[in-house]
């Protein structure tokens, strides 16, 4: 008796200052050891919120996995009058989330991309509201409750698309941006940053001519031994909104380092730099419902093997003409971009396809494939594994969910890209889906942090009222494929 | 009894009379605040959840009565709330007050910055601090809301109360038409045919003007007013200083093109007559 009192009196005195009352439910069940985890990033703070929280985007630390940063068109809870946008944060492998507000842009962003540099730095590229100026930022800790530091900034761009890699003591940054400054509407650029964005250099990659401008994807992908290649959308000509469109991969074998850089493989039909991955195939440019209720018109990823960077997978949405929407095509590389597969995989109405290869050298491929038709369609999120080229592959549906509801709120639907990547023998991604937490809608299982009613398939706020149905991100983790 | 009515009817006394720089302090603490409640401070240097980093500068406040927050922010009477403080000592477990604040941390609890407070006397809050603090509360947010629409309409070009006629694509003339781009962040700049029924400020009954606003349907444009045909309102115009191109075609005349891109610059035909009552304010 009197050792239990001790007991007790000493786990008193130990105990965190935290007070935990009706008001802070319990943290939400981990899910089961397993070769699958899909978790909705909402808080339980925010049980109420039915935004369209839609194009997720997703980072790691090597410096420390357990932390992550998360993002998606998630406006800032504060309101209409908020001057910076949320960002999601997670110390616990992505099994809870946070959101705090440090992105300086008016309520919520038009596009943010991030990537995590050394020790613990964390740069953004994003299109800032109003006027969707570029802003590159940056922030020595996510965890800290200061808005991150602008580094730059420019107006007349699009799509920013952020990745980062050590090298010595400093951290090297490549922007993805479609750049209307660029003369001769030659506009797939990629900003440099050497220095850890304290300076950046606006490298122009297209040599060739176009209808004007490039698409909007330009993407990057950096291997350790500072191979660089850079997917883009050689926009030839258009009719109206049908684009005819080659697909390039333009490579620099030393991190981008030299004053005219990405030359490092050229095309042997026109000794050009960007090697033609596919050329003469038709794009529609579509800002408006299309596939279902999402917009199509410039999908791309890129990934490189990162320890081997001769190995190299591109994945693009087109239009076939056999009855499709969209179609997704994946190609790989095995001489560092020099030629192409013909497609490994060929996805009928697919969307966002994002890319990682892990370090054994498996694939990943994660996409969203519109399935059925009509009112009983569905998008189906599903990440794919294979280490033979595709010969054979892997698969996991992480969601299945009705692709009419919710009504969209604006566009991108569930965004124009996602987000995969590898730590160790996990496969890290994020998505948007219809968050109705019926378990039949996730199929290798999912944790809400949320307040929800999985028996009766609601959602509910704070005082156990319903909410509608809405669009969130799910933070997912899948095993690699030994 | 006749005590306890005594004590109640000195305090409300004392709110209702507050001096006025207490008025103008309080439409203050409103302005900068998106969430707002009663609550009395139970721990200091302490937070509400594991997931919050303790400091000197943290309380946790139980909520007595929740008078403003953002719909998707879960947040009742009887919550904890970790607020960081505007001022290390300023609050001391036991003290109700009113917390004026804005969103901090998000997660398994909210935790919130203080913008400031008003202390609330223990009598008067045992007796009347919902009711009466609420109200004030709700007095000085109209307040907010009136200034901000009457900072719109003076800095309005003309304000009508009229019906759209037409919605048609942006008609450009004189300078050069902004570029067309493929970018999904197009505005689709579209423009809506106005007849002026009443004239507010800076025009005339009977006549039409044509107002820009962005047809994207794009996450950039989510929170900018749409018009659509029929539509029936008042409108707070600008100049247009947003296309790169500010004269529009009408009636085969070169005229001068609006814009309305803010939530306060589309308002109900109805709201005309605050419109007007703001815009008598001193």
């Amino acid at each position: 008796m009197r050792a239990t009192t001790i007991l007790v009196a000493v786990a008193i005195l130990l105990a965190p200052s935290c007070e935990t009352d009706k008001g802070t439910p319990p943290p939400p069940t981990n899910p089961p050891p397993g070769s699958v985890r899909v978790v909705d990033i909402i808080p339980v703070s925010l049980s109420g919120e039915t935004w369209q929280d839609a194009e997720p985007f997703l980072s790691v630390y090597t410096s420390n996995p357990h932390n992550l940063a998360a993002s998606a068109f998630t406006p800032n809870p504060g309101g209409s009058s908020s001057t910076t946008a949320p960002i999601f944060v997670s110390d616990d492998d992505g099994n809870t989330w946070s959101l705090r507000n440090s992105v300086l842009s008016n309520v919520m962003t038009a596009d943010i991309t991030h990537a995590a540099g050394a020790p613990n730095e964390l740069y953004a590229a994003i299109m800032s509201v109003p006027g969707v100026p570029l802003r590159e930022l940056e922030t020595n800790d996510i965890f800290a409750f200061a808005p991150m530091t602008q580094n730059a900034t420019r107006s007349g761009i699009d799509q920013p698309f952020i990745r980062a890699v050590r090298s010595a003591n400093t951290d090297r940054l490549y922007v993805g941006i479609n750049d209307f400054n660029a003369p001769n509407g030659r506009t797939a650029t990629v900003d440099v940053s050497l220095n850890g964005g304290t300076t950046f250099a606006s490298r122009r990659i297209e040599p060739r001519n176009t209808l004007g401008q490039n698409a909007p994807s330009i993407r990057p992908a950096v291997a350790q031994d500072h191979t660089v290649y850079v997917a883009y959308f050689g926009w030839r000509s258009a009719s109206g909104t049908t684009i005819t469109s080659d697909i390039v991969v333009v490579r620099d074998d030393n991190g981008a380092t030299g004053t005219t850089p990405f030359r490092d493989l050229v095309d042997p039909s026109d000794n050009q730099p960007g090697r033609l991955v596919a050329t003469n195939r038709t794009i529609i440019w579509s800002n408006a419902p299309t596939l279902a209720q999402e917009r199509i018109g410039s999908t791309l990823s890129i990934a490189v093997d990162e320890l081997h960077s001769e190995n190299v997978y591109i994945a693009w949405a087109d239009r076939v003409g056999s009855g499709d929407i969209q179609t997704v095509h994946l190609r790989r590389s095995t001489n560092r971009g020099a030629t192409w597969s013909t497609d490994l995989r060929t996805l009928t109405n697919t969307t966002a396809p994002s890319l990682a290869v892990s370090t054994n050298g498996t694939v990943g491929l994660l996409y969203h494939q519109l399935t059925g038709s009509g009112n009983s369609s569905r998008w189906v999120t599903r990440l794919e594994q294979s280490r033979d080229g595709f010969a054979t592959h892997r698969d996991v549906v992480l969601a299945t969910v009705p692709s009419a509801t919710p009504a969209f709120q604006f566009l991108p639907y569930l965004g124009d890209y996602n987000m995969l990547l590898t730590r160790g023998n996990e496969f890290l991604g994020i998505f948007s889906a219809n968050n109705t937490p019926d378990p039949a809608n996730f199929p290798s299982g999912v944790v809400y942090q949320r307040r929800v009613n999985q028996a009766t398939h609601q959602l509910l706020d704070g005082s156990g009222s319903p909410v509608a149905v809405s669009i969130d991100p799910f933070f997912f983790s899948v095993r690699v494929m030994p | 009894m006749h005590i306890r009515s005594l004590i109640i009817s000195i305090g409300l006394a004392a709110l209702a009379a507050a001096p006025a720089a207490a008025q103008v302090s309080r439409v203050t603490l409103v302005r900068q605040s998106d969430i707002i409640f009663a609550g009395t401070v139970t721990r200091v240097g302490a937070v509400a959840a594991p997931d919050l980093p303790a400091s000197a500068r943290t309380v946790v406040v139980r909520v007595n009565q929740v008078f403003e927050k953002p719909d998707a922010v879960s947040l009742m009477k009887g919550d904890s709330v970790t607020v960081q403080v505007a001022r290390t000592g300023s609050l001391s477990a036991g003290m109700q007050a009113t917390f004026y604040t804005t969103g901090w941390i998000f997660g398994r609890g909210v935790a919130v910055r203080e913008v400031g407070h008003e202390p609330i006397r223990a009598q008067l809050a045992a007796v009347a601090t919902p009711p009466v603090q609420q109200d004030s509360v709700a007095k000085a947010r109209r307040q907010v809301n009136d200034a901000n629409l009457k900072a719109r309409l003076q800095a309005a070009t003309i304000v009508v109360v009229g019906r759209v006629e037409q919605v048609r694509p942006a008609a450009y003339t004189g300078a050069a038409a902004p570029p067309r781009r493929f970018t999904e962040h197009d505005p689709d700049w579209q423009e809506a045919v106005i007849h002026v029924d009443d004239a507010i400020k800076g025009a005339q009954p009977g006549q039409t003007v044509v107002v820009r606003f962005p047809g994207s349907r794009d996450v950039a444009y989510v929170g900018t007013p749409k018009f659509t045909a029929g539509q029936e309102g008042t409108f707070v115009l600008q100049r247009d200083t947003a296309t790169g191109s500010p004269l529009t075609m009408m009636g085969g005349q070169s005229v001068q093109a609006y814009t309305a891109l803010h939530r306060l610059d589309v308002l109900t035909k109805q709201d005309a007559q605050r419109v007007r009552a703001v815009m008598r304010q001193p």
